[in-house]
């Protein structure tokens, strides 16, 4: 049996290179899918965790438990909470990084052995912390030592600068607890051998800080354990600190549900949960948890699609094969094969052709995994980070799914034809029956639920927005409304082409060459086996039109978004000290806080700078507006400096934004004010209108006009309140000029706004930083908020699996409209050998053929340019809403690249003319003798 | 007498380059055929009986010798004049059924005259035509629906059709049983007759033999009789 099917695929090697094409295409789309989506989480989780280390500056994956015990007899309390702390990464299943324990025991009164007149009794607290030996550095005297006790008996402590210097201590000074006595019953004493910083200040270790320790004496461990926990913990109240920091870079996004399992059982259910604290992990993990799930199904239903094609092309290509064994088929059956042989056949042929396919689309699939992770925008690529790629268990469940789910397509078409026999074939050939969509009106109803969807979402884009707000995952309908559009007018497009064709030749009839005639006879007649290729243009065509569209306009909508957000290419804010500290705030009255300016002068000095300008930017700012107070933002700006710096798109107000400006500029105490001062507070043009700054610095200013966008100005925020209800909040801004602001005020707070030469070359800003010691407050830097755009798994992924998807469907497109034609002149090679012998001429049969490429193909092909086109102004801006909902302030832009669509049709025509090509080399091969099988003998 | 003949094969000879060396399927064929006659081409599978035939259907070209059709030496056409003449002259019928399978049995009878370019009075010959072979009431038929003889007389019909003054029919009743086979040999008596048509007809049947005006027998490419 081996023979024979190895040998009949032999004979049939284009349409087995076909299937094998498929299947590879095949097994690679859908392995690639969890290899990326594993990846691409695994990336976006360890960027969540750093990014919150980068923004509050703390060690994100750190568990910390607190615990008082208290006359605990046997110190089970402390040996219960060392207990799990031993085991609580292995738990989490998390590697980890430090475990720290600090005790202190609570405060005791103590006076220096030394008997010095300058200080009195002090209140001291003594304690341990683990690791302390190798994580400090003395900054004078020494550390404690090993064996932890003086010679005179004294427990050696060593102490921080703070309490060096609020207990006014000295080193080696012995102080003696009163009413603190050790396990003997001897009154304690310490000696302070040394004051202790921090060796690395950057060390995580620091959980507290050592200026945090006031009054705190620490001691050796074991001398600690040895005299105050266990047996003896029952007379002292011990304070018991617990860290545990693991590595959040080792951790899997699989591992996200046992961590975060296991951390809601230790915080509500466990023995422990009273002593829980931070928890910063839990709701990273549960943000990060929220977005994944919302990343994979919408990747998901977005490969669905492509996912469609391959099939119906693994079913066409193999249909087609089978067609061409019919004859085969029917004549072995009739001669006595049985029905489960020639199934078996067909079966083992799937097998062998789907496991050849898995050996090349495993590889495969990893290169497009690679290159999903490395989508910059639609058939754009730039590989920034590497993604790990690693095949774990359930990608294997995916390879073995589409390994069953390609031989099953396969195998489909044989299951028909093995019952054949020549009897049968006759008979069928002879019937011409209404396809089954047709019959069953497929295009009204995929059109209808389609239109269904896209009424239903373009009337409640709000609940969309909602959902996409409280991290819901959205109704498939919303994406897959779109594919059914197009499906249902591809389908509709077919049972109407049939009509166009026959009203052509009706036109034209009498008057047609025979060639003309003779093509569309064939078309009228036998179009219906043409459908499944036509329609598989109009889906590959309309589909890439449509996708290329989305991931543009999505893309495209999310850079914008973030250059408006982020208007020029540097934001500093500096640290500027103040008299805050200085100034008593016990005596009751109120003095105005002044400001030191850090140097200005510095900024010239600023490698690649183009131009900087100083703007006032307070986000504590109120305003009294009917009698209330409301919270706004304030802006100070330099008319000029700014409009030279920012930029506004154009056509999104009334006038253009230096119209403003210029307004702004003719009136020193006026102000701009956002568009809400006039929708909410009926306020209008001449109106004055009175704020202060977070310093509560007070300025009137005069409306000199209205507006609806400024850079970075976001009008109204959405959010979801304490019951996960959606709340939209209006935001106030105010602009004023910076001169009118800091006369009246004198030196307020600026920051800095930057425009570089090459807006991508942040090296020398980060330089410049180090250089100047500049203590930043705040620092923006637009070319790496671009960079999250780009990076953000959501995004990348969809311009990845869109683009992927476009590829495949267009190399599928394009072999299958080739495969169709050739297999379609080879069938029909003795009818034109017919036609040839009756007196028609090559040019004629070109004709004829041409002919009908234009009444199946060309029309396709318009027909599909159109179905594409509405779709995506149809349902992109529905897609858009659900990718851009909370932070979208510029309306959404429908985003066509012609260059897409020139690659697009590119393609398509290449493919046309491939196929005259090929139709050219098969007409002028045609050997008339030999296609109507004469003078064969 | 030269002048009376339609069809003039003049030292025919055929060669076809093999693997295993030439192969000369045609050898110095010489025969003069008149107008109006049915001439039976006869021999056994690979006798060289189709060979001929394509080479007077304009189909092939003789390595050497020369064919005249109407005094017209059609080896030294162009391959347009050859598709003229195939279009106006020359009409076909094949053994295997060779219908357009997309067109019914008017359509495919009035398709090779809309070919040979005849716009007038399309409609009444090719009824003309079927009727002549019989299938007056099957205008409107697909191939798929007629059976083998029924097919093999629409595709006479459809030779006939644009009048053409040379008919070459290869083995068209090898499909065909004895007794719808001896009818169409009789439907092609008839049209010598009516249609003063100039029938070639290729067969390997014996029994067919008498029905022609003319025998040419070929034996490995060897003209045996010629009557």
């Amino acid at each position: 049996m081996l023979r024979v099917m190895l040998q009949k695929l032999w004979h049939k090697k284009w349409m087995v290179l076909c299937l094998l094409l498929g299947s590879m295409l095949l097994v690679a789309t859908v392995v690639s899918f969890p290899l990326y989506r594993n990846a691409a989480f695994d990336r976006m989780l360890t960027d969540e965790f750093t990014n919150h280390l980068a923004e509050t500056g703390e060690w994100p994956a750190r568990n910390e438990m607190v615990t008082i015990s208290k006359k605990d007899k046997g110190g089970k309390a402390i040996s219960r909470m060392e207990e799990m702390l031993n085991g609580l990464c292995g738990n989490l299943g998390v590697n980890e990084k430090e475990k720290i324990y600090y005790y202190l025991i609570d405060k005791k009164r103590a006076t220096s052995t030394m008997k010095r007149n300058d200080v009195g009794e002090i209140l001291l607290r003594i304690g341990y912390l683990s690791g302390l030996p190798e994580h400090a550095k003395m900054s004078y005297g020494e550390m404690y030592s090993d064996k932890g006790i003086s010679e005179d008996g004294a427990f050696e402590v060593v102490v921080s600068q703070t309490t060096m210097v609020s207990a006014n201590m000295l080193i080696g000074e012995t102080l003696e607890f009163d009413s603190f006595k050790d396990k003997n019953g001897n009154q304690i004493r310490v000696k302070v051998v040394g004051v202790f910083e921090e060796a690395d200040r950057s060390d995580f270790y620091w959980q507290v800080k050592p200026d945090e320790m006031d009054g705190i004496c620490l001691m050796n461990e074991n001398v600690f354990r040895d005299y105050f926990i266990g047996e003896h913990a029952e007379k002292y109240t011990i304070t018991a600190t617990y860290f545990s920091l693991f590595e959040y870079e080792d951790i899997r996004a699989k591992q996200t549900d046992k961590i975060s399992e296991y951390t809601t059982w230790l915080k509500e259910e466990s023995p422990f949960r009273s002593t829980m604290k931070n928890l910063d992990y839990k709701d990273i993990i549960d943000s990060f948890e929220k977005k994944q799930d919302r990343i994979q199904a919408t990747l998901f239903i977005l490969q669905i699609p492509v996912l469609i094609l391959l099939c119906a092309f693994l079913f066409m290509i193999s249909g087609q094969m089978y067609d061409m064994e019919r004859n085969e088929i029917s004549v072995m059956k009739s001669r006595g094969g049985s029905s489960g042989q020639m199934f078996r056949l067909y079966l083992y042929q799937s097998i062998f052709l789907t496991m050849l396919g898995v050996c090349v689309g495993l590889p495969l699939g990893t290169v497009f995994c690679r290159i999903l992770g490395s989508a910059q925008n639609f058939l754009e690529f730039n590989i920034t980070r590497e993604l790990a790629i690693e095949f774990t268990p359930d990608v294997w469940g995916y390879v073995i799914g589409v390994i069953c789910a390609s031989v099953a397509i396969m195998t489909l078409p044989a299951l028909k034809h093995s019952r054949l026999t020549i009897v049968k074939l006759k008979q069928s050939n002879a019937l011409r029956r209404k396809s089954l969509w047709e019959k069953l009106f497929l295009d009204v109803i995929c059109l209808g639920v389609a239109i269904y969807g896209f009424y239903n979402f373009s009337k409640n884009s709000q609940a969309l927005v909602e959902d996409v707000l409280q991290g819901k995952s959205l109704d498939p309908l919303l994406y897959i409304s779109s594919s059914l559009f197009i499906m249902g007018m591809g389908l509709l497009f077919l049972r109407l082409q049939p009509l166009l064709v026959k009203l052509v030749y009706g036109i034209g009839r009498g008057l047609w060459k025979p060639a003309s005639y003779a093509s569309f006879t064939e078309i009228i007649k036998n179009g219906r086996k043409q459908q499944f290729i036509m329609l598989f243009m109009i889906l590959t065509i309309s589909l890439g039109m449509y996708h290329a569209t989305v991931a543009r306009t999505i893309l495209q909508n999310a850079k914008d978004n973030a250059e408006y957000l982020v208007p020029v290419d540097i934001m500093i804010k500096e640290q500027w000290l103040d008299n805050s500290g200085s100034v008593s705030s016990t005596s009751g009255t109120s003095t105005k806080k002044e400001y030191s300016e850090p140097d200005f002068g510095k900024y010239s000095k600023m490698q690649g700078v183009d131009s900087y300008t100083k703007v006032i930017n307070d986000t504590k700012a109120t305003v009294s507006v009917s009698k209330d107070k409301a919270n706004c933002t304030l802006m100070g700006i330099h008319t000029r400096e700014f409009g030279e710096i920012t930029y506004l798109p154009e056509g999104l107000q009334e006038q253009h934004y230096y119209e403003y400006l210029n307004k702004l500029a003719a009136e020193p105490k006026g102000v701009l004010v956002s568009r809400n001062f006039q929708s909410l507070h009926g306020l209008k043009v001449g109106d004055s209108v009175d704020f202060k700054d977070a310093d509560d610095n007070a300025f009137t200013g005069k409306i000199v006009d209205f507006i609806d966008y400024w850079p970075g100005y976001v009008p109204a925020t959405v959010e979801l309140d304490a019951e996960g209800n959606v709340v939209k909040k209006d935001q106030l801004l105010i602009i004023a000029n910076i001169a009118a602001l800091q006369q009246k005020w004198g030196l307020t707070p600026y920051e800095v706004w930057i425009s570089l030469e090459n807006p991508a070359e942040t090296d020398g800003v980060y330089q410049w930083i180090e250089e100047q010691d500049v203590h930043v407050k705040k620092f923006t830097d637009k070319d790496s908020e671009l960079g999250k755009v780009e990076e953000d798994p959501l995004l990348q992924g969809t311009n990845g699996v869109l683009t992927m998807g476009f590829i495949v469907t267009i190399i599928l497109c394009g072999v299958g409209y080739l495969i169709y034609w050739i297999m379609s002149i080879r069938s029909r090679e003795m009818l034109f050998g017919v036609l040839r012998a009756c007196g028609m001429h090559k040019g004629e049969l070109f004709h004829m053929l041409i002919n009908e490429q234009i009444f199946s193909g060309v029309l396709s092909i318009f027909a599909a340019i159109g179905i594409g086109s509405v779709t995506s102004k149809m349902f992109v801006p529905m897609i858009q809403t659900a990718y851009a909902a909370s932070n979208q302030v510029l309306p959404m832009q429908l985003i066509t690249n012609q260059q897409d669509m020139v690659r697009l049709y590119g393609v398509v025509a290449g493919v046309m003319a491939l196929c005259l090509l090929v139709l050219i080399v098969l007409v002028f091969k045609l050997n008339v003798t030999k296609a109507l099988k004469l003078g064969e003998e | 007498m030269e002048n009376n003949n339609i069809i003039e094969i003049k030292q025919v000879n055929r060669i076809f380059p093999t693997a295993g060396g030439d192969f000369q399927a045609l050898k110095d064929i010489n025969a003069g055929i008149p107008k109006g006659v049915l001439t039976i081409l006869k021999g056994r599978s690979g006798s060289g009986k189709t060979t001929l035939l394509n080479i007077v259907g304009a189909l092939d070209r003789p390595s050497s010798g020369e064919v005249l059709i109407q005094g017209k030496n059609i080896c030294k056409l162009s391959d347009t004049e050859r598709e003229k003449l195939r279009r106006t002259s020359i009409g076909f019928v094949f053994q295997s059924v060779s219908l357009i399978p997309t067109m019914n049995a008017f359509q495919n009878v009035e398709f090779s005259m809309r070919l040979a370019g005849i716009k007038e009075g399309r409609k009444q010959r090719v009824e003309e035509c079927l009727k002549m072979v019989g299938l007056g009431n099957r205008v409107n038929h697909m191939p798929s629906e007629m059976s083998g003889g029924e097919q093999q007389r629409v595709a006479i019909a459809r030779a006939i059709a644009p009048r053409p003054a040379i008919l070459l029919a290869d083995e068209p009743t090898a499909e065909l049983d004895s007794a719808m086979a001896a009818e169409v040999t009789k439907l092609f008596q008839e049209m010598t007759k009516t249609e003063n048509v100039t029938i070639i007809m290729t067969t390997h049947d014996t029994g067919l033999m008498d029905a022609g005006d003319m025998v040419i027998e070929l034996e490995n490419g060897v003209q045996v009789t010629s009557e």
